[in-house]
């Protein structure tokens, strides 16, 4: 395990967005390629409109990532990558979807969202390598509007950021997704890797 | 297809979650009986138990709470069989009782009790931590790190517990239970039949007589568990350095982590403890010989290090030890926390987060769903009462009925608890005293607390809100629940039935989603005095979902003669609103059709879904 270089994914969204399903997707992808994996979550209040935070780590013990220790993050809403942002070490990887999904107290209008380029912002602050994807309508364009997040997946592997395959991740959803759903969700890596490609 | 964690083969390697791992680690020792009580971070155990149930030779229940569940594993283990009773950490303090005396009867046919503690209180309302109960009850203690060590210790926690006859403490943290990683299957044996119940009054009834020969023999099962402890594989020393690290627990991938990154291998000798309860005296005693100084590295209290500085004094050892000195006793650690301990014992800079902080953004707090019948008794229950009522809560879902604008929990201590501190209240207040339970609550410790204040005729408002599911921790079943995802509950207990049993006299009951006979209820028990109940009844829209498999056929929306007052934005604070302009609007995605805001604002209306 020693002499694999430790790579710390974070990543955020939404509860109900199915940011832990493209987690375990990515963990069960990085063991696919053979590598040492680790991933966490923390769950609970996630069907409930929280924030849903979850690791995936390759060549670590820990499935914790603190602040400052990410090396990617990956934002299924820009509200939360900007929240996140602590977590990320300076010059990491940022991935992250532009399309907000506001919270309660914005919704009712008592409280304003950042705007998108408040976003860029600050994650400009603290890294120069980002990538910004509109996931939802990918994912709509694919088929389905969950699809979406697995264009960010499909993105970070058009990445050198981690030592995993579009292939592999393909395979994976196409051994773990139930038989009616995977066409769209490979559909949805594609076009997220033909955005990143086009940036 | 079988479920892979079914399999009687072994060899094969899967991506699994901590809990996962353990309940193939328990099928690994041939696992006969599993008692719980659903609890975040421990319910994946039991509900997979629960989901694998019929197509499995093991027996499965949801008790309706942990002192419970840990009698009904005791009988079991008593009468041979190997037995798993799960809960979390808190839920440990509701079966204290019998626990303390199992480990006086001993638990013949094995015994396991995964208490999943919850440092940084992810899902809790504290960080006890229960390693406390291994030393309290006189138990051995594992505690795994990773997927692997949870499936592993699950296996030989079982074995090892009946082989000594004891029952033994699974200890968890929330990082455990709720990673996951690769874990390679040993065989599954066939679990064959329980031994049976052996008669044997002087060593299973602890009266004074015979409970101090009861103790005698837990003094000498300590001392062969600590042999145990000397030689498991779970307990190892490694590495070369002057400097010693002793950790337990999750700690431990932090502190390999930490020495990855760091490079500081060579300066370290490190003593991991997964077998961490008795200590392995001889062992750390060597260790302690063999370096200059001592860091302690354990999440929550200085337990470990406690020990050690114990054994050291006994033996004369003149090294310094460390350890709440460095980390704290709160919350959790990080690699980063860890690895700055590691370079300041070698002189090395620390390492300073320099991560941006951004400005402070608009929270995400979780929230009561769309169309959660639990909205509607509280705004019925808040226009009948206001702000004059006290307001006693108790822990579930609708403890998020905290938050404004509902703010319907004025204060809560433990499961259970909403009825009989409301009753103290009322001792001490003449303001109206009105307690929330939920139904799974009520089963779990309601059930007492409610016939005391009958007892002690207290003027205390009882709103039972029964959405026919433990909703908070995932939906298990309980004893009134009607369905179950594996069918109807064919042995289900009547709420109302079981308040009149009590000897509650004032009793009503109300769909919550009809706000008009919800609060002309609330209105007339309000005049009234005494022990009174209302029963909210109507089904969390999740679980209807889930498991009645229906959608309402409506959905509601905001006409265009809406006069911007916002009343239903204000005062419901539904998640399938929205302010659009200066009107409100209603998203038909996540509108549930439970048609409470028709009922608050006449310029809302419903349409068909879909239209």
């Amino acid at each position: 395990m020693s002499d694999i270089k430790p790579i710390r994914i974070m990543l955020t969204g939404v509860g109900g967005q199915g940011t832990l399903t493209a987690t375990t997707l990515l963990a069960k992808t990085v063991l696919a390629e053979g590598l040492p994996v680790t991933s966490g979550e923390i769950h609970g209040m996630a069907q409930r409109g929280g924030v849903v935070e979850s690791t995936v780590l390759i060549g670590c013990k820990s499935p914790k990532i603190g602040l400052g220790e990410a090396d990617v993050l990956l934002g299924f809403e820009p509200l939360e990558t900007m929240r996140a942002m602590p977590y990320l070490r300076k010059g990491g990887l940022v991935l992250s979807s532009t399309e907000f999904l506001p919270p309660l107290s914005v919704a009712m209008g008592k409280q304003e969202n950042p705007s998108l380029e408040t976003v860029k912002e600050v994650v400009a602050q603290c890294t120069d390598k980002s990538f910004y994807l509109p996931c939802q309508t990918l994912g709509l364009e694919a088929g389905a509007v969950q699809a979406g997040n697995l264009a960010l997946l499909g993105a970070l592997t058009a990445t050198d950021a981690v030592p995993v395959s579009l292939q592999t991740l393909a395979e994976t959803i196409k051994s773990n997704l139930p038989a009616k759903i995977v066409d769209v969700n490979i559909k949805a890596l594609e076009l997220g890797v033909r955005s990143l490609e086009n940036t | 297809m079988a479920h892979p964690l079914l399999s009687p083969e072994g060899g094969a390697t899967h991506l699994l979650l901590g809990n996962e791992a353990i309940v193939r680690g328990a099928l690994e020792a041939g696992i006969q009986v599993v008692t719980c009580y659903p609890g975040t971070p421990s319910s994946e155990v039991p509900d997979t138990f629960y989901r694998l149930a019929p197509n499995a030779k093991y027996k499965f229940e949801y008790s309706a709470n942990e002192k419970v569940a840990l009698e009904v594993g005791g009988g079991a283990s008593l009468s041979g069989a190997m037995t798993l009773t799960t809960m979390k950490h808190v839920g440990v303090n509701v079966a204290a009782d019998p626990l303390l005396t199992l480990s006086y009867t001993g638990t013949p046919g094995g015994m396991m009790l995964l208490s999943a503690d919850d440092p940084g209180c992810h899902s809790s309302q504290n960080e006890q931590d229960n390693r406390y109960y291994g030393r309290l009850a006189g138990l051995p203690v594992f505690e795994p790190s990773s997927a692997q060590e949870a499936k592993d210790m699950a296996r030989d926690g079982l074995l090892l517990s009946q082989k000594h006859e004891s029952p033994l403490l699974l200890r968890t943290t929330t990082r455990v239970n709720h990673l996951r990683g690769p874990v390679e299957f040993g065989p599954m044996p066939a679990p064959g039949k329980p031994e049976g119940f052996t008669r044997n009054p002087a060593k299973r009834v602890p009266i004074p007589a015979f409970a101090r020969p009861m103790h005698e023999r837990l003094l000498k099962r300590i001392a062969a568990l600590r042999e145990e402890a000397e030689k498991s594989p779970y307990n190892k020393i490694h590495g070369t350095g002057a400097i010693g690290i002793a950790a337990s627990g999750i700690s431990r991938a932090y502190l390999a982590d930490a020495i990855m990154e760091t490079g500081l291998a060579g300066k370290f000798k490190v003593m991991e403890l997964g077998f961490s309860h008795p200590l392995p005296e001889n062992m750390a005693l060597d260790f302690m010989k063999s370096v200059d100084k001592l860091i302690v590295i354990e999440e929550l209290e200085p337990i470990l290090e406690n020990d050690l500085r114990v054994l050291a004094q006994k033996n004369g050892l003149n090294l310094t030890i460390e350890g709440k000195g460095l980390l704290p006793p709160n919350g959790e650690f990080t690699v980063t926390m860890v690895a700055n301990v590691l370079r300041a014992q070698v002189g090395e800079e620390t390492f300073a987060c320099d991560s941006c902080i951004p400005a402070e953004l608009p929270q995400r707090p979780p929230n009561l769903c769309a169309g959660c019948p639990h909205r509607a008794t509280y705004f019925a229950a808040r226009k009948v009462f206001g702000d004059d009522a006290i307001y006693s809560s108790d822990i579930g879902c609708y403890t998020l009925g905290l938050l404004p604008p509902l703010s319907m929990a004025d204060f809560l201590v433990c499961m259970g608890s909403s009825i009989s501190a409301g009753c103290g209240a009322s001792l001490a207040n003449d303001k109206p005293v009105v307690a929330f339970i939920g139904d799974s609550t009520f089963f779990h410790s309601g059930l007492t607390g409610l016939a005391s204040a009958v007892f002690n005729n207290h003027d205390v408002l009882l709103v039972i809100l029964d959405n026919h599911t433990t909703a908070m921790t995932g939906h298990q079943p309980h004893p009134g629940v009607e369905m179950t995802i594996h069918g109807a509950n064919e042995h289900r207990l009547d709420i109302a039935r079981a308040c009149e049993g009590l000897g509650v006299e004032h009793i009503r009951q109300v769909n919550p989603l009809n706000q008009k006979k919800t609060t002309a209820a609330l209105e007339e028990l309000k005049e009234m005095s005494g022990v009174r109940v209302l029963i909210a009844r109507e089904p969390c829209p999740l679980h209807t979902r889930r498991v009645y498999k229906k959608t309402a056929p409506m959905v509601a929306y905001v006409a265009d003669s809406c006069t911007g007052r916002a009343e239903c934005l204000d005062k419901l604070a539904c998640p399938a609103f929205y302010k659009e302009g200066d009107k409100a609007a209603v998203n038909p995605i996540l509108c549930s059709g439970c048609m409470l805001c028709l009922q608050v604002c006449t310029h809302i209306k419903s349409k068909k879904r879909g239209r």
